[in-house]
């Protein structure tokens, strides 16, 4: 298994990045930290004509913390991400969700940027960013722009990146104290890509839940939060019954495709088993 | 022991007794093998590097079955770099079929001809410069298929016609062999049964998927007409001559050189495609070539999946709950070829009734062609699917008529005073001791601390689940068991030696040479071991070295749990004649008579007189050297060294009528598994809380070594009962080809800490009383951990009968239990 | 595709070569320096035999290009000890048989060198987490953990080279 030829080129800056995206069209593809992309180029499944790696673009590995925001520097290692301390301070359900993104040593050389511009169907992070209300910011011929986490996974592999922009931030919204959130992913074996995985967020204000974000991984090729289960939560107090509720809208709501791993009724157990579970454990956080 | 003279037992040819006051042996020293692979030193095949060489690829067939109508390989020819291409034509005009041990053999090509069988079946070679640019050449071949129909299903391939069957040359079926075996009364015992047991069980295609694949590099020396293969396969010795009458050279035309292998577990047993095409291109290129299988061809064509059966089984119970006959019908999903034909279920046959006595069985056994790779050797070779099943059958009759499983296996073993024993196949068992193995496990685990546990968690609305799992692991293997099933006997061979040269050098260190390579096995330390024993020198000054088939003699090499009981024989032998030799010159020099030396801590002395003495350092001089020193008789001739074959210990030929198929299989070992696991009922994820295995292999070479067998054989049934399957879709395409998809237990699946307990029940026909221990984790993990799930899942009543039990497959189990409970 | 010049450090010397962009870093590593230590499992980033480190992190270097690596230094197997004097992590591999075939033992025992260079006290759960990522088909592992639990033990007491 070896890859086709192809052109490469080091990107010096991210302009520099730009224009050669610019200069290649669709021929190009962007080299961040490799550990899908090189994958799929060994088998021969992706054959760029052309590399522009970026991964010497230090500027833009970093963690900040600003107001309400916790922004990540797209190449930003997973490892760096999982090991910072702002992080777990500031946005603790990305800790949690990395705790099976892939292993160590992918998670080395694995940066958060390219993970989210793969937008695998069973990656955990796009999700953690949609919980988070993230902004992506994108950098192109055209200058820069932020799109919605919501927006920017369009579909399996597919994001609203244009053939010549780069992302180069993940702006994340800090999670509130006292703010109740949970991840939790199944996957045959550790660090493998998760089956399904659900993550939630939402206050407890008065007794009810506010502000309620409810997703999954695996639950369909272009869901991530899913709107009628949060509705079932939004406005109600936390209680078995509510659970029941928000259980059962989520597996109502999910649309979920068989793969070799896994049928859709598995699936479905997996939603509803996977609602409960981030519910109850994300409620234990409110004392 | 009484019934050894049964005259249907040979004499025992065992010459070093168990029991003995030994140095060595049963100590768990370090390997010897290690330093160099520890600090990146050891030579496997790919570090093989030859000047000039080029590399090879093969394009892989996308379809599972159909007709080649046109290759044209010209725009891959013309690629710069590119040396060779070679169609199925091309390469038939100086290549034969490749070896195969069935009878009538299948006909297969290294690169087919006119028609593909399965999905990765190579089309056509390249070789080039590099590896990079032949896999170029590869995209740039157009090949045209006539898309034939798919034969996937095993139980509907028994019925396929026409363009269906895959072998029509073999006759107008897919049915490749189908027999029915019985040995004793199982009409009769079925009849006076109290119980009949009935269930289907399905045992899954999974493989070895060693860290390293399999690989050659050839060369073909134009002058002296001769091929020099460095392959990563195992019994070159023994069946590696066969490769020459494929590539049409006389067998002494080729010489192939053993490498270290990054582990087989079977599946390098005997690599015959790989070295062909390597050598095949070499000679077409008059340059070397290597070949080196990525992980999508070992995948998807590396000759070895693992055995793949449905089973219908009854099991007879009379009233006093004794088990007495067994009854199965099996359909073997054999894959697109049949190199092994059904050896697989003659090595179950050797131990198919288990630990138990049963007095009849009855093995209806059809072999049917499918559109996948084909079957070969993994961990087990068969045996591992018959323990599973005779465990399940046991535990399905325990739930049926609500037995305590550890009485009623207690109730139905073989007794420690029963050995040597006959099981109904003619298979001889030589020894054991099953309660104690049982009750060791039982105790190693506190049973009775995890059945509270499992209460109190029962309580607590979690599914805790106790496995026991009592199997036997067959060693030693004998080679009738290759064609006593076949229809005709075919090569009706009897030998399966194990040859060893030991070399003693003037300074007195000693240099072995075996005739089986590494495959990540402890062949090195086991020689030096033993060797240091029988000599009585220092492990420090003995080396070993693998011979290749030009210096070699007879060797089969490792499988079948066979390596150190034959290469202990062989030692044994090798070092009589050497110790013969010693005691010859130092009664010469000493002035005493043979008969009163004997051999001391590295020396010959006197008996009964300390001082004195000669050290083998000095003979060996004496021995190189001093010629004229010495009577002019032949056995003073010059030099020290001896060269021995060891033949398989105990074997008798198989009925004409195949109702006694004799004893082959008799080094028998036994062990328990007992894991403890927590089942996620929502999820269908299992979680180990404990595991113990208590182990009895004989007298123990080396009990860190053979832990390692066991915890590694262990982690690869885990594989086996939870995540291991290779999934083939309805138009014969392997979906899970890679390493994403299928799944290799990591660190994270497997116990925490695995509890390892041994028994040592000497064997009475092999040296000190060794038996084999290389498969039994295997052959011990998967029926446990089936009854581990079952038994946490009892409150729902969920029947583990297949295998994997993956999260999805286990929670669709436990939803229809739970569906049947509501209602 | 143009051949492009690299500068990469393995094991403290500098190789300067020319290479094809597409070529691995492992296939560089292993044919174009002769380091034959680094094997390599699947070159599809699935197995961790081919993990190496790169500028002092593991890396898979199937999943690498050389080119990617210009400036790199690279760490091997072949850095640490010889067979005549091992480094204290492949002595505690030694003594506990945490190895069989030793395919994927040079890069477990260079996961282990990272790990204890970042904590020298690592727990069990630590260990099965830094090599989850590296397959071994023979051992079933628990000898694997039992040997980077010892050498972090022996280092720690000063035995062994700092890490």
């Amino acid at each position: 298994m070896k890859p086709s030829a192809f052109e490469y080129v080091r990107a010096t800056s991210v302009d520099d990045a730009i224009s050669a995206l610019s200069q290649h069209g669709d021929e190009a593809r962007l080299l961040a930290g490799g550990q899908s992309l090189i994958a799929m180029m060994n088998t021969r499944l992706a054959e760029p004509k052309v590399l522009v790696d970026i991964g010497r673009l230090s500027d833009l590995s970093y963690i900040r913390v600003g107001g309400d925001v916790l922004s990540i520097g797209a190449l930003t290692t997973h490892n760096t991400v999982l090991q910072s301390a702002e992080v777990a301070a500031h946005c603790p359900l990305i800790s949690a969700a990395y705790a099976n993104v892939a292993h160590h040593t992918v998670r080395n050389r694995g940066t958060l940027g390219g993970n989210l511009c793969h937008n695998d169907p069973a990656s955990e992070m796009p999700l953690a960013a949609s919980l988070l209300d993230a902004e992506l910011v994108l950098r192109g011929g055209g200058g820069e722009r932020r799109v919605a986490a919501e927006e920017f996974f369009v579909d399996t592999f597919h994001t609203a990146a244009q053939a010549d922009e780069i992302l180069t931030e993940i702006r994340f919204a800090r999670q509130n104290e006292g703010e109740c959130w949970a991840f939790e992913v199944v996957s045959q074996l550790k660090g493998d890509y998760a089956i399904v995985a659900a993550g939630c967020r939402f206050a407890i204000v008065d007794g009810v839940c506010r502000n309620v974000r409810l997703g999954f991984v695996g639950a369909g090729p272009a869901i991530k939060r899913v709107a009628a289960a949060e509705a079932a939560l939004e406005g109600q107090p936390m209680n078995d019954a509510t659970i029941a509720a928000v259980a059962s809208a989520a597996v109502g709501a999910v649309d979920p495709h068989a793969d070799m791993h896994a049928d859709v009724e598995y699936k479905l157990d997996l939603v509803q088993a996977l609602s409960e579970r981030v519910l109850k454990q994300a409620a234990l956080r409110t004392s | 022991m009484t019934t050894t003279m049964d005259p249907r037992i040979p004499p025992s040819r065992q010459r070093e007794k168990p029991g003995q006051d030994l140095k060595w042996i049963g100590k768990g020293i370090r390997r010897v093998e290690d330093p160099r692979l520890l600090t990146g030193r050891g030579k496997y095949v790919d570090d093989i590097v030859l000047p000039n060489a080029l590399h090879a690829a093969a394009l892989g067939s996308p379809h599972a079955h159909a007709r080649i109508t046109s290759i044209d390989v010209s725009k891959a020819r013309a690629l710069p770099g590119v040396a060779a291409v070679l169609t199925g034509e091309d390469v038939a005009k100086s290549t034969g079929p490749l070896p195969c041990f069935s009878n009538p053999p299948t006909e297969q090509r290294c690169v087919a001809i006119d028609r593909v069988r399965h999905v990765g079946e190579p089309v056509a070679i390249v070789a080039a410069e590099s590896r990079y640019v032949a896999e170029d050449a590869l995209a740039l071949i157009e090949v045209e298929y006539e898309e034939l129909p798919v034969v996937m299903d095993a139980a509907e391939a028994v019925h396929a016609t026409g363009d269906a069957v895959i072998h029509p040359e073999r006759g107008e079926t897919n049915v490749a062999i189908h027999r029915v075996f019985e040995f004793g009364d199982v009409d009769d015992d079925f009849a006076a049964a109290d119980t009949v047991i009935k269930r289907k069980l399905r045992w899954p295609r999974s493989g070895a998927q060693p860290m390293e694949t399999c690989g050659a590099t050839a060369v073909f020396d134009e002058g002296e007409g001769k091929f020099t293969i460095h392959v990563n396969s195992s019994m070159y010795n023994y069946v590696g001559w066969l490769i020459a009458v494929t590539l049409g050279v006389p067998v002494h035309k080729l010489n192939l050189v053993p490498t270290l292998a990054g582990g087989s577990f079977g599946s390098k047993l005997f690599i015959h495609k790989v070295p062909v095409i390597a050598a095949v291109l070499a000679r077409e290129c008059g340059r070397p070539v290597k070949y080196l299988e990525d992980r999508i061809d070992n995948m998807t064509a590396c000759d070895h999946h693992g055995s793949d059966r449905i089973y219908d089984c009854e099991l007879a119970l009379d009233a006093e709950r004794r088990m007495t006959s067994m009854k199965c019908t099996v359909i073997d999903d054999y894959g697109a070829y049949f190199q092994f034909g059904i050896g697989h279920h003659g090595n179950a046959l050797s131990q198919i009734t288990g630990p138990y006595q049963i007095g009849s069985v009855k093995a209806d056994i059809t072999a049917v062609f499918t559109n996948k790779c084909q079957q070969g050797a993994y961990r087990g070779f068969g045996s591992e699917v018959s323990n599973y099943v005779m465990e399940r059958m046991v535990d399905a009759a325990c739930a049926e008529l609500d037995l305590d499983p550890v009485t009623f296996r207690k109730t139905n073993f073989i007794q420690p005073d029963q050995f040597p024993y006959f099981i109904p196949t003619g298979n001889l068992y030589d020894s054991g001791n099953y309660p104690a193995v049982l009750d060791k496990a039982l105790d190693l685990l506190d049973y009775d601390g995890w059945r509270q546990k499992q209460k109190d968690a029962l309580a607590e609305g979690r599914y805790i689940g106790i496995g026991l799992a009592t199997c036997q692991e067959r060693s030693v293997f004998s080679a009738t068991e290759f064609w006593s099933l076949n229809d005709e006997a075919g090569f009706a061979l009897t030998s399966s030696p194990e040859g060893v040269s030991i070399k003693i050098d003037p300074t007195g260190n000693a240099v072995v040479s075996l005739q089986a390579p590494f495959w990540g096995n402890s062949p090195e330390t086991m020689a030096t071991m033993v060797l240091a024993e029988k000599l009585t020198i220092d492990p420090a000054n003995i080396s070993v070295t693998y011979a290749d088939t030009d210096h070699g003699v007879s060797g089969t090499g490792p499988g079948g749990s066979r390596y150190t009981v034959m290469l202990a024989g062989a030692i044994v032998g090798a070092v009589d004649t050497i110790k013969d030799k010693l005691f010859k010159i130092a009664g010469h020099l000493m002035e005493a008579d043979t008969a009163d030396l004997e051999l001391r801590d590295g020396a010959v002395g006197l008996k009964g007189v300390p001082g004195k003495q000669m050290t083998i350092a000095d003979l060996a001089m004496q021995a190189h050297f001093f010629r004229l020193s010495f009577p002019d008789e032949p056995e003073f001739d010059t030099g020290l060294d001896a060269t021995t074959t060891y033949d398989h210990p105990l074997t008798t030929m198989p009925s004409e009528d195949r109702k006694d198929l004799g004893i082959y299989y008799p080094i028998m070992g036994h062990m328990c598994h007992m894991p403890v696991v927590e089942v996620d009922i929502k999820t269908g994820q299992v979680k180990f809380l404990d595991y113990v295995a208590v182990h009895d292999c004989g007298t123990m070479v080396n009990p860190k070594t053979l832990a390692g067998h066991i915890r590694g054989g262990t982690a690869q049934g885990i594989g086996t009962a939870l995540y291991e399957e290779y999934k083939y879709d309805a138009n014969g395409q392997l979906q899970n080809a890679s390493f994403m998809d299928y799944l290799v237990p990591t660190a994270h699946e497997i116990p925490a800490n695995m509890r390892i307990g041994h028994v040592e029940t000497p064997s009475p026909f092999t040296e000190y009383g060794i038996k084999g221990g290389g498969e039994g984790g295997r052959m011990g993990a998967p029926p446990a951990l089936a009854a581990a799930i079952e038994d946490a899942l009892k409150p729902l009543g969920v029947k583990a009968d297949f295998l994997p039990l993956t999260p999805a497959k286990l929670r669709g189990l436990i939803r229809e239990a739970e569906a049947v409970q509501a209602s | 595709m143009a051949k492009m010049p690299v500068a990469i450090t393995v094991n403290g010397h500098r190789y300067e070569r020319e290479v094809d962009p597409r070529l691995l870093l492992s296939d560089f590593i292993r044919h174009e320096i002769g380091l034959t230590g680094t094997h390599v499992g699947c070159e599809n980033g699935a197995c961790g035999v081919c993990a190496v480190l790169i500028n002092g992190k593991t890396g898979l270097s199937c999943l690498a290009f050389a080119v990617q690596c210009d400036g790199d230094e690279i760490e091997t197997i072949e850095s640490l000890g010889t067979p005549s004097d091992l480094h204290p992590i492949q002595q505690a591999f030694w003594e506990n048989h945490g190895l069989q075939c030793g395919f994927c033992t040079p890069a477990m025992v260079l996961t282990a060198r990272e790990l204890l260079s970042r904590n020298e006290n690592p727990s069990r759960a630590e260990i099965v987490e830094a090599i989850g990522g590296n397959l071994c088909r023979c051992t079933g592992y628990q000898t694997i953990v039992d040997s980077i639990e010892q050498a972090a033990e022996q280092m720690r007491a000063g035995k062994g080279e700092a890490a």
